[in-house]
């Protein structure tokens, strides 16, 4: 490795009014050097990567580009130094092809005779779309690709930009890129960055640690805005980077494995013969009151669209739903909310929360319905009943009338999951809850459920790791290509580990 | 070198904004329209005193409320995320109705048109939750049919009447000296903020304004719910056009046709995102206020009707870009 520093962020201090975001935080990025950078949601990754890339502006300290002192002020200037950054969301235009994704607004150099040259546009299209290694046509609309695809192009667009300014070893920022991701996807997008890692520099940022250590040669951990720690990753392994995130010792209970309690005989919902042509073969199940049933397998194999299937975002081929023992025709989500049912979608930015409302409506949105008297919502009910919610699962908000675009990742899935316990479900549908959220917000998490499940509630629980799916599970059930390939018990004493199951899956 | 002086002339009147902007940023949108009102209504008063006597604040307030009982109904179907563009033609619509109305039903012209209102406002929400296709496109249709069938019942303007004038006293007249159109403006503004803040329909209109697929996957009945904007808003069309005919003594296919865009400009000089979701009906009681000052103040100062339109839509600009509030809004579109 070579020692070069490319960036130095010196004693960096940022405040927002009432937030100290960043206290005194260092970070140096190397030539060929892969960082990874963990921490808490609200640990300030963000807002550093933000004053790196010149959306914010420092209040204190000093930041070095290739030795030389630098002040950013807009992501243009950052652009022209050599330093981009890929988003969560992305940033490319969605009805625009690949080839006019990546030269936008440097369409001028590609002229001839005054017009653009569609020939010369392509050319260089394909020469930088395989050097990340992406076969595909740069024709294609960016909405007919794949996420990591999108991925990939942005960075293709990155490194493009950073050839026209002469930067020699660019660097580059990706956030969370991986949250998006089939592991398929994910070992691809892997693989091109190692290629990258030849003559540029990467700041990873990721929540899942596993990737952290698969993926960078030095991790630095930020916590609560300061430095935790900064090692290579050849002298730490996983439990202690975990333990420095969170800055407490992780409960050797992290799953609350010694709650779980055998379910009770009765059964809440019954799925018989459901089927989805193309996404999955017919299948059949039970889940019990106080059961926890894990449904396992790879993006595709057809799990996600079961619980969608049951919850009436789509519509199943054939098959029965019974709940309690009776029969419903679920034919949209009301159906399901009637019967009983709630639902945690992946998303949730984009189907679990009204953003720009404040928490008390959020929470009561669903419950809303039984708080009116004579045709009024009963203003004191609902502060009560959310006051009450707020409380029990620990949100974390200034206030009742905080917008909830405002709380932390962990906190608004905390209210998207309350907002279905405020009207008593008996059922609970949780399509990868602690997705975006931070450890210590898991840990939480994982103890609401625990507690849900001793109060009787069913819970079908699809999970991106492994071990969180057999840490909270009564059963399982694996999947594989629309197909059933094993259901296992999880009961306390005999858990399988992810070994034993990783076969089915795959 | 003329058109250096246009450019750096926009750059100054922009940071000028920007730096009004930010002292009001922070407080919410209703404080920005408010203060910019009383800016008005100084600016204004200073430039002619008679600007703040009884007789012209009667003459304010007429305007004001028209503006107010269509912007009401807007206010609702752009909170949820759409709009209606047939405002204007319902209250063609309803002021020819109305008037055929007093004159074979009397007074049952009022529950008459308040029907039509609401029907076409009904017809309109159906349409547009139905086949699925944009509020915009939809209401623009409905909008001209409304217009047309105006016409057929009436090619020409409708007069009221002199032995109906009773009848249209239970809007020009006054009660122990304060008018009654007062009392409409204040039973609108009732009711609208109550259905807003007191209901379940006022609450998941914010709901799907702010996130329409979340609201289907809670479970919310999301065309019950716009249907019922759309109704509110042929309501408060009906409004405007009763009480438009009624100052006028007159109903006539084209009364409506200002109201359009006047029904859109009060909502957002008031606050409310176009978007959806954020805003509500005090903002856009503040907004048919500014409204109706702007175009007061400037026909007292004897800017002349042609020149005014010049005036207005410079402050909806200023209006808009001081009070949208953009924390709340990603996207401009």
């Amino acid at each position: 490795m070579n020692s070069n520093s490319i960036l130095e962020m010196i004693n960096v201090n940022k405040s927002f009014p009432g937030v100290k975001a960043l206290q005194n935080v260092n970070l140096i990025v190397h030539q060929n050097e892969i960082v990874g950078l963990v921490g808490e949601n609200g640990a300030g990754k963000s807002t550093l990567m933000k004053i790196i890339i010149g959306i914010y502006e420092m209040d204190k300290g000093k930041m070095k580009l290739y030795g030389k002192d630098v002040k950013l002020s807009n992501s243009k200037m950052a652009i022209q130094m050599g330093v981009g950054m890929v988003f969560q969301e992305g940033s490319l235009i969605p009805n625009l092809s690949v080839a006019e994704n990546l030269f936008l607004g440097h369409e001028n150099r590609f002229k001839r005779y005054g017009l653009i040259s569609i020939s010369k546009v392509m050319e260089e299209a394909k020469k930088q779309l395989n050097r990340v290694g992406l076969n595909i046509d740069p024709k294609t609309y960016i909405y007919n690709l794949s996420q990591a695809y999108q991925q990939m192009v942005e960075v293709a667009r990155l490194l493009w930009l950073s050839n026209i300014y002469h930067v020699e070893n660019p660097l580059l920022i990706l956030d969370e890129p991986t949250t998006v991701l089939t592991s398929k996807e994910i070992e691809q997008l892997f693989n091109i960055l190692r290629e990258i890692k030849n003559d540029a520099s990467i700041i990873f940022i990721s929540h899942r640690i596993e990737e952290i250590f698969e993926l960078s040669d030095r991790i630095v951990v930020l916590r609560d805005g300061k430095n935790a720690a900064n090692m290579k990753a050849s002298d730490t392994n996983i439990h202690q980077v975990e333990n420095l995130i969170i800055g407490r010792g992780l409960s050797k209970e992290y799953y609350n494995e010694s709650e779980q309690k055998e379910p009770e005989d009765e059964v809440l919902l019954k799925v018989n013969g459901l089927e989805k042509k193309g996404s999955f073969r017919p299948i059949s199940f039970l889940v019990k009151k106080g059961e926890i049933l894990s449904l396992v397998g790879v993006v595709g194999s057809g799990k996600e669209d079961i619980c969608k299937c049951i919850f009436g975002i789509m519509k199943p081929d054939d098959g029965i739903i019974s709940i309690e023992g009776k029969e419903v025709k679920i034919n949209k989500p009301e159906d399901a909310v009637k019967a009983g049912i709630g639902y945690v979608p992946i998303n949730r930015r984009e189907e679990g929360l009204a953003l720009q409302m404040d928490v008390m409506s959020n929470i009561t949105l669903v419950m809303l319905k039984k708080i009116i008297r004579n045709g009024l919502i009963n203003s004191q009910v609902e502060k009560e009943k959310a006051l009450y919610w707020i409380k029990k699962c620990s949100i974390l908000t200034p206030s009742l009338k905080t917008i909830c675009k405002n709380l932390s990742g962990g906190n608004q899935q905390k209210v998207v999951l309350v907002k279905w316990l405020a009207v008593n479900v008996k059922i609970m549908i949780l399509n990868h809850p602690t997705r975006g959220v931070d450890v210590g917000a898991k840990e939480e998490f994982y103890k609401i459920l625990r507690f849900l499940a001793l109060e009787g509630m069913a819970i079908i629980l699809l999970s991106d790791r492994l071990e969180e799916d057999i840490g909270l599970c009564n059963r399982m059930i694996i999947m594989k290509d629309g197909n059933v390939t094993k259901e296992l018990t999880c009961s306390v004493n005999n858990k399988p580990t992810p070994v034993d199951i990783i076969s089915y899956i795959v | 070198m003329k058109s250096k002086k246009g450019t750096s002339l926009i750059l100054l009147i922009e940071s000028i904004l920007k730096k009004i902007g930010n002292l009001l940023s922070g407080l919410p949108a209703i404080y920005t329209s408010l203060f910019l009102l009383l800016a008005l209504v100084i600016v204004f008063f200073t430039g002619n005193k008679n600007f703040l006597s009884l007789y012209n604040i009667k003459a304010i307030s007429n305007s004001s409320i028209i503006l107010l009982a269509v912007g009401a109904g807007q206010c609702f179907v752009i909170l949820s995320g759409g709009i209606d563009l047939s405002v204007g033609g319902i209250m063609s619509l309803v002021s020819i109705v109305y008037i055929i109305g007093l004159e074979k039903f009397g007074l049952l012209s009022f529950p008459l048109t308040l029907i039509i209102g609401c029907a076409a406002g009904l017809l309109n929400g159906i349409l547009y939750t139905k086949l699925r296709i944009p509020s915009f496109i939809c209401t623009l249709g409905t909008g001209g049919i409304f217009v047309s069938i105006s016409y057929l019942l009436s090619p020409a303007p409708l007069s009221v009447p002199y032995r109906l004038f009773k009848y249209i006293d239970v809007v020009n007249g006054s009660v122990i000296g304060i008018k009654n159109i007062w009392f409409i403006a204040l039973i609108i503004l009732g009711l609208y903020f109550i259905l807003q803040n007191y209901t379940y329909f006022g609450r998941t209109i914010y709901a799907i304004g702010s996130n329409e697929k979340m609201c289907w996957i809670s479970g919310i009945n999301v065309d019950r719910s716009k249907i019922f904007a759309f109704v509110f808003s042929g309501f408060g069309s009906a409004i405007a056009g009763i009480i438009l005919a009624s100052t006028l003594y007159s109903g006539y296919a084209s009364l409506g046709d200002i109201y359009v865009l006047n029904s859109i400009a009060v909502v957002v000089i008031g606050g409310t995102a176009l978007t959806g979701g954020v805003g509500g009906i005090l903002n856009t009681f503040v907004g048919a206020l500014i409204m109706g000052v702007i175009r007061n103040g400037l026909l007292l100062a004897g800017v002349d009707v042609y020149q005014q339109q010049v005036f207005i839509g410079l402050l909806i600009i200023v209006a808009v870009t001081l009070t949208f509030d953009k924390s709340k809004v990603s996207v401009i579109k």
